[in-house]
């Protein structure tokens, strides 16, 4: 066989990303292997989270250093975090929607990329901005008008700006696709005598329904691991389960920042381990919701459908 | 901001070392790197420059992270000075024992409050204790009204706002409820992240800063702030409790309490100065105050270094130990028995 160095570099780079994936993995894995022994699996299911006494000396629980009262259990942070992306897609998903077919059918041509590029700048904003617009804007407004306690931090906070950082993402794929519609369907449809309503409706929204699927799972790809600006609205919290759009909450990826420099005063370092069990955890959650999203796509579930 | 800075510490202190270390190959100083505390982080800023100014050939690079990784970085040598409110757990000490906790400066905390037509509240660890743990609900509860004969309190749900980040407030706002108060000792106990008890109407914030919009933007509210975001908190329209002290009285926060707290425990600081101002037997002494330590290992890689964090820290206790310094970021200097137990750790730095 012949030697082709081009085949061979671009082979070793596109083999870069996959394995840095694998490192991450392999990392998390080895790192909070002792954190896995020690917590077991009602880790999962517990509610209540304690880093333990930081200041006392360490106990040895079952051969494994940890400090004096350390119980970890992150049910709430699954809770908040399935809870928050999934509130914030519910928005979303209609919003965004809508949006992209206003770009695509209702403007007139010449300010339409004008108003698609805005679309497109708002995926870009940081997510601290969103976070002091939520602080200073939404949280007040959601205290006054909604939020029984008059406390306006909290699930609904976190879910709306969850939902606006992701709208643009949606938006903005879902409109290049109906771009990408052939003129022949939307005209035939139109020669039909559909009004403009069932020719988006019935003649352009089924073709780009796997666009769809594709830009809201890469949307909740950032809804679910969103830090900063959760962090400053979700209300933190700790060792109890929201039971209201209005109940503070805190999710997997803002817990672990919130939790890393007092985790970094712990002698034993199973606390570091434990926030690195709960990566893996939000990991294998961001890869269900990824699969299935691939497995809705694909048309897996639909064949069946079909068949009865 | 701290979380955001913690994200990237790393990152910034890789940089900064690699800058100090490419400073170092053209002049013949030492760079040295501090790393911590967001409360300390100021008055290194205003203590960097001036020493710079008087100490030709001084290289210092100020950080800020967050007191747990600068505890972490400085153990491992990534920088040469943790900034910290908290000292070093016996634990950690026992792992680490060239690991010095050295005091710099005196810091205190304030209990604000949110509460629609009362302004001089007074409250106790018992009463704290209770409000954070869910078991007194109302600004009515009995046991405030005991404490605050003649004010008129609203029947009205408590939110008590807690910080969701690590943080040295957190830290000895929870070892003035675990001093003062047995049941939260043995539930709850202190640190810079507690597991707050679920109390349903409970709000966390990020930061000082989030705790005081957080507090302003829930009427019958309450909050423990910073020292450094006092003039926030007061512009914010929040009131600051009276806090009951060890002695018996309700005190305020101002420079004459906060000073009789420190002066009280100047006497017994031990010689290695890991203890806690909190709650301190004094009389007219407020009950949240700190020292502000600098995490240092006592045996540096190089005698060059040793000398330049000695001449460095020396400064800081003596001419960076001025009011003009101090009162910038609401800080009060050592007490002269304290100086000199800080400036005998410095002179251990090797």
């Amino acid at each position: 066989m012949k030697f082709r160095p081009f085949r061979v570099s671009v082979l070793l780079l596109s083999l870069l990303i996959p394995a840095a994936l694998v490192a991450v993995v392999f990392f998390l894995v080895a790192y909070s292997g002792q954190a896995i022994l020690f917590n077991g699996l009602h880790f999962m299911t517990q509610i209540s989270w304690n880093l333990g006494d930081l200041y006392s000396d360490p106990v040895t629980v079952n051969g494994i250093s940890v400090p004096p009262g350390a119980n970890y259990g992150i049910l709430v942070f699954i809770a908040g975090t399935l809870a928050s992306s999934g509130l914030a897609i519910l928005i979303a998903v209609p919003l965004s929607v809508g949006a992209a077919i206003f770009l695509a059918e209702a403007v007139p041509h010449r300010i339409r990329p004008a108003l698609s590029m805005l679309v497109e700048l708002v995926a870009v904003v940081p997510s601290v901005v969103f976070g002091l617009w939520g602080i200073t804007v939404l949280i007040p407004l959601i205290g006054r008008y909604l939020s029984p306690s008059g406390n306006g931090y909290g699930l609904l906070a976190a879910s709306v700006v969850l939902a606006l950082m992701i709208t643009p993402i949606i938006a903005s794929t879902l409109y290049d696709a109906l771009l990408q519609v052939p003129k022949e369907n939307r005209e035939s449809a139109f020669a039909l005598g559909a009004t403009h309503f069932e020719v988006v409706a019935k003649a352009m929204l089924p073709m780009v329904r796997t666009t769809l699927i594709g830009g809201i799972v890469l949307a909740l790809g950032r809804a679910l691991g969103e830090t900063m600006a959760v962090l400053m609205v979700s209300g933190g919290g700790i060792n109890i389960l929201p039971t209201s759009l209005f109940s503070p909450i805190s999710t997997i990826a803002s817990f672990i920042v919130s939790q890393l420099d007092s985790a970094e005063s712990d002698p034993t370092n199973m606390s570091v381990r434990t926030l690195s069990e709960i990566a893996l955890v939000l990991f294998l959650i961001t890869l269900a919701v990824n699969a299935t999203a691939k497995l809705l796509s694909s048309g897996a579930l639909n064949v069946r459908k079909r068949q009865s | 901001m701290k979380i955001l800075n913690n994200l990237l510490r790393t990152g910034v202190a890789a940089l900064a070392i690699a800058t100090a270390a490419g400073a170092a190959h053209a002049q013949t100083s030492v760079p040295l790197v501090e790393s911590g505390s967001s409360l300390l982080y100021p008055l290194f800023n205003l203590w960097v420059p001036s020493y710079t100014a008087t100490h030709p050939g001084a290289d210092i690079t100020t950080t800020s992270t967050g007191s747990g990784a600068g505890i972490a970085q400085s153990i491992k040598g990534l920088v040469q000075i943790g900034a910290s409110d908290a000292y070093l757990s016996d634990a950690m000490v026992k792992a680490h024992p060239e690991m010095l906790s050295i005091p710099l400066a005196i810091s205190s905390q304030a209990v604000n409050y949110n509460l629609p037509g009362v302004t001089n509240l007074k409250l106790s660890g018992p009463i704290l204790a209770g409000i954070y743990e869910g078991k007194i609900t109302k600004w009515n509860d009995a046991a405030i009204a005991a404490a605050n004969p003649g004010v008129a309190l609203p029947d009205h749900v408590i939110i008590p706002i807690h910080r969701v980040d690590g943080s040295g407030d957190t830290f000895i706002f929870s070892q003035y409820l675990a001093f003062s108060d047995a049941g939260w000792a043995a539930s709850e106990h202190y640190g810079t992240s507690i597991s707050w008890p679920a109390v349903s109407t409970a709000i966390g914030a990020n930061g000082n800063s989030g705790m005081v919009t957080a507090a302003a933007a829930n009427p019958y509210s309450i909050a423990y702030i910073g020292v450094s975001f006092a003039d926030q908190a007061a512009k914010a329209g929040l009131g600051q409790a009276a806090l009951l002290d060890k002695h018996g009285e309700y005190v305020l926060p101002t420079a004459e309490t906060i000073g009789n707290a420190a002066s009280s425990v100047a006497a017994s600081t031990p010689a290695d100065e890991r203890i806690s101002i909190v709650f301190t037997p004094g009389e007219n002494a407020y009950p949240i105050v700190n020292y502000e330590y600098a995490i240092v290992s006592s045996k540096q890689p190089a005698p060059a270094i040793g000398s330049a964090i000695r001449d460095f820290l020396g400064w800081a206790l003596s001419d960076g130990n001025n009011m003009s310094f101090m009162s910038k970021v609401h800080f009060l200097p050592l007490p002269a028995a304290v100086k000199a137990l800080s400036q005998a750790q410095v002179d251990k730095i090797q």
